[in-house]
């Protein structure tokens, strides 16, 4: 069975992106994770977010969701700004951390409870039914987290996260811990979100990943965007000096990093 | 191989200290390590001291009384021993770190190589509880070391039968002998034992003493040492004996002698364990998985779930999808706490109260019964005040390691802080209102038997009810902003640290906790103390305690709700990443 997304919530006004980012800055101390971050994201829109390790990408995606605050600058979510009004903010969104978060006390069908309060997801039954058999988990209602798979702790995360159909969402490494058949689920269901409306941003060191699904890229290093535009731009922008540069190329000649032996 | 193993322990043990000296140069560790040495210094020595200082030095032994002492130790030896091979039903798990499991189990390195590092490194903790227990055991006599070197060889028996008792229950288990069969085996063995020791005293002893006075034990010490020093008793002792005799040894000379049989033990405890060649890795690789993530839920602050829930438990109430979102966290919390105080903690909570009035009631009569009941409930209501806050921890000492999932939601930050303080409140002001009402219906009478008018009771009860609450949540608040403010001093990261520094931390927050609550508690106090003479003017005794309950719960309630403003900015500002279990 194959879930019908229900419509994005609407943006509070009418933005040019349902991501909005202006002169993002994060400061650990004196040490610059994030400095001067300027991007959009807008409805339909899959941007990959790439970089070495260190890159600040995750550090950008806690800033975004509302996580810690950005030292500097300003984020917007489907209009509402993230400093000013934040709670109109994270009910537009949905953040998956690498590692799936769960409290391991709440079997999976009373985390989607939880969910739904928390979003006040009204009538939340019906769709909760349908993550949980589009994800391959309704059996599992009654289980508690610490007695699922890595996998299926993430599915879970997956679900509480789209239960209240958000119109911004942050993947951050969504594909670790998932099974061929997952990967193949999850990269149907980035792609159909992104369809009906939503914006979708994903942190990943897989490059072939982002390039399947991804319209847009976005290259950090040491905190700095090095350069933001579509597949097309980046790979043809990194592709003078050699032909037909995947973004693999594109990604060492931005980052400057050595492809290695 | 070994060189390897030797190598590494090395390095680990001398780099964890380094690492420790290191990160004393920060002040929070430094103080820290002050404190919990002063701590230390003063439970060891000062106690020594303070022994000496009153006089309190227990009198030398007479050497019959000390060969009692050693054959009940020898006694106690046997327990402990025939114990570890009845209750324990695992099979053979040498307990590594996952990290040696993944660097050692697949290397090249033979199952014995394998033992013998493990020996190794217990020896450490042997060393270290060995003379821990020198310093806090300061009975009997002998030199310091020597009491270290037969506390060393007793916990070194321990170690190695715990370990080679392992071995044979696995190698029974797989030659089909089950855990139960085993059991049975041993208590059938045990019962004819201890039959023909009884059988054995009813023909050959006199039948036993009856104490009439409890303070004259002397004549049931004849009778004891008459059993354990004659007849079949002092052969089935005598290996145990031999291990715990060092201990007892009051000079070098008599040290030595008692060493050598200890040493003997040891030896054919070493040979046993290491020639036993059972397979222990797959049990090994599961029990370090058990132990990390029993590690880990214990340095979050979260020692509740060192035992993993194994079953969903039933909501406290339906929480309907719409409403105030703080409700949600509430009632997770709640499902949280049903996992470790649920209804069986209550029934056991009612039962105890019953079998102990009605115990006391057969003792003391209806209203002395009546007093204690009362007495106890409201000493209960006073460790709840003390202790619940700080065992009761379905808050953000639970909830600080999903910190981020938390920040993410879409709710004011107080409302989160709100949604956590609630669980942990609701439940101790539950079971304090149980025990008021206990108070309340029982305290009849003071213990001088003068009656207590129950308008006295019901007003006093009213007055409590109305505090209570509020003082419940200020204090249940204050270890909350400690873990938000300063949630390197709290042990809620995956790494941190432990140690003197650790132990000394926790004193200055408990401290600086309790001087917080009292400061907190003053202003309602003084306002307590002034409705109170306004009051009692104009309305009398009684209703002056109510109504200047109310205005302390008001003051106190205007109090909380500052510090749960406060703390949700603390929550708004906190990040995981910074500063935790550095």
């Amino acid at each position: 069975m194959r879930l019908e997304i229900p419509p994005p919530m609407p943006p509070q006004s009418a933005p040019s992106g349902l991501i909005e980012v202006a002169g993002l800055t994060k400061l650990y101390g004196e040490f610059p994770a994030v400095t001067d971050l300027s991007f959009a994201v807008r409805a339909g829109e899959v941007i990959g977010l790439v970089g070495p390790n260190g890159a600040g990408k995750t550090t950008t995606l806690r800033c975004l969701s509302g996580i810690i605050p950005p030292t500097r600058g300003s984020v917007r979510i489907c209009g509402c700004d993230m400093g000013r009004d934040p709670i109109e903010a994270k009910r537009r969104l949905a953040f998956f951390a690498d590692e799936p978060r769960l409290f391991e006390y709440l079997t999976v069908a009373q985390h989607l409870t939880f969910t739904a309060r928390i979003y006040n997801v009204a009538n939340y039954q019906a769709a909760a039914r349908d993550l949980l058999e589009e994800l391959e988990i309704a059996g599992k209602a009654d289980t508690l987290p610490g007695e699922l798979s890595r996998g299926m702790k993430q599915k879970l995360a997956i679900a509480c996260g789209f239960l209240h159909s958000p119109q911004v969402i942050f993947f951050d490494e969504p594909l670790t811990g998932l099974d061929p058949l997952g990967i193949r689920r999850m990269k149907d269901s980035i792609l159909k979100r992104a369809a009906a409306g939503a914006a979708i941003l994903i942190s990943s060191h897989l490059l072939h990943l982002l390039e399947e699904i991804c319209s847009h890229v976005l290259i950090l290093k040491d905190g700095k965007k090095i350069i933001d535009g579509t597949m097309d731009e980046v790979r043809r922008k990194f592709s003078e000096a050699a032909d037909g540069a995947n973004l693999e190329e594109a990604f060492f000649r931005a980052t400057g990093e050595s492809k290695g032996p | 191989m070994g060189g390897a193993l030797l190598y590494y322990e090395w390095h680990s043990r001398f780099n964890r200290v380094r690492a420790r000296l290191q990160r004393l140069r920060q002040p929070k560790y430094l103080f820290g390590a002050i404190v919990g040495g002063l701590y230390f210094y003063w439970y060891v020595f000062g106690g020594l001291a303070r022994q000496r200082y009153a006089g309190r030095t227990p009198a030398p032994l007479s050497p019959d009384s000390w060969e009692l002492v050693e054959s009940l130790a020898a006694l106690a030896f046997l327990v402990v021993i025939l114990l570890m091979w009845i209750i324990p039903h695992q099979r053979a798990a040498l307990a590594f770190s996952e990290a040696e499991v993944a660097f050692l189990f697949p290397a090249p390195i033979g199952r014995r190589t394998l033992i013998h590092f493990k020996l190794l490194k217990s020896q450490t903790a042997i060393l270290f509880s060995a003379l821990f227990m020198t310093l806090i055991g300061r009975w009997g006599g002998g030199h310091f070391l020597f009491r270290a070197v037969a506390w060393w060889a007793v916990l070194s028996v321990v170690n190695l039968q715990m370990l080679g008792s392992s071995f044979a229950r696995t190698m029974l288990l797989d030659r089909g002998i089950s855990n139960r069969r085993r059991r049975l085996l041993f208590l059938g063995a045990v019962g004819v034992v201890v039959a023909g020791v009884i059988l054995w005293a009813r023909q050959s002893l006199p039948p036993p003493p009856v104490v009439s006075n409890p303070r004259d034990l002397s004549a049931l010490a004849d009778y004891a040492r008459q059993i354990l020093e004659s007849g079949p008793v002092p052969w089935l002792l005598a290996p145990f004996r031999w291990v715990v005799a060092p201990m007892f040894a009051s000079g070098a000379k008599q040290f030595c002698l008692a060493l050598c049989p200890a040493l003997a033990v040891i030896a054919l405890h070493y040979v046993w364990v290491i020639r036993s060649n059972v397979a222990f890795e797959e049990a090994s690789v599961e029990l370090s998985r058990k132990f990390a993530e029993r590690i880990a839920a214990a340095r979050s602050g979260n020692w509740q779930a060192m035992s993993k829930p194994r079953k969903g438990k039933r909501p406290p109430f339906e929480l309907r999808p719409e409403g105030w979102p703080a409700m949600a966290i509430y009632w997770k919390n709640l499902i949280g706490v049903r996992h470790f105080l649920g209804g069986r903690a209550w029934i056991w909570l009612v039962w105890i109260f019953i079998v102990a009035g009605s115990a006391m009631q057969h003792g003391m009569g209806r209203s002395g019964a009546g007093v204690m009941i009362a007495a106890a409930a409201l000493m209960l209501i006073f460790m709840s005040l003390v202790s619940g806050p700080q065992m009761l921890r379905q808050d953000f000492r639970q909830d600080l390691r999903v910190a981020d999932v938390l920040k993410m939601y879409p709710m004011a930050a107080w409302q989160v802080v709100l949604g956590e303080i609630l669980a942990p409140a609701s439940l101790l002001i539950r079971l304090q209102w149980l025990l008021l009402l206990l108070a309340v219906v029982f305290f009849t009478s003071t213990p001088n038997h003068l009656a207590v008018p129950i308008s006295w009771r019901i007003s006093f009860g009213v007055a409590a009810a109305l505090v209570l609450p509020f003082v419940d949540f200020i204090a249940l608040l204050l270890p909350n902003a400690v873990a938000l403010m300063f949630p390197a001093w709290v042990q809620l990261g995956r790494n941190s640290p432990r140690g003197f520094e650790t132990m000394g931390q926790q004193i200055i927050l408990m401290f600086g906790q309790m001087l917080v609550l009292a400061l907190a508690l003053l202003p309602a106090g003084l306002a307590f103390a002034t409705v109170y003479f306004i009051c009692s003017y104009l309305f009398g005794m009684l209703p002056a305690v109510v109504l200047a309950a109310l205005a302390a719960a008001i003051l106190l309630a205007t109090e909380a709700a500052i510090g749960v403003r406060l703390l949700g900015k603390a929550f708004e500002r906190f990040d995981w990443s910074e500063g935790v279990g550095e």
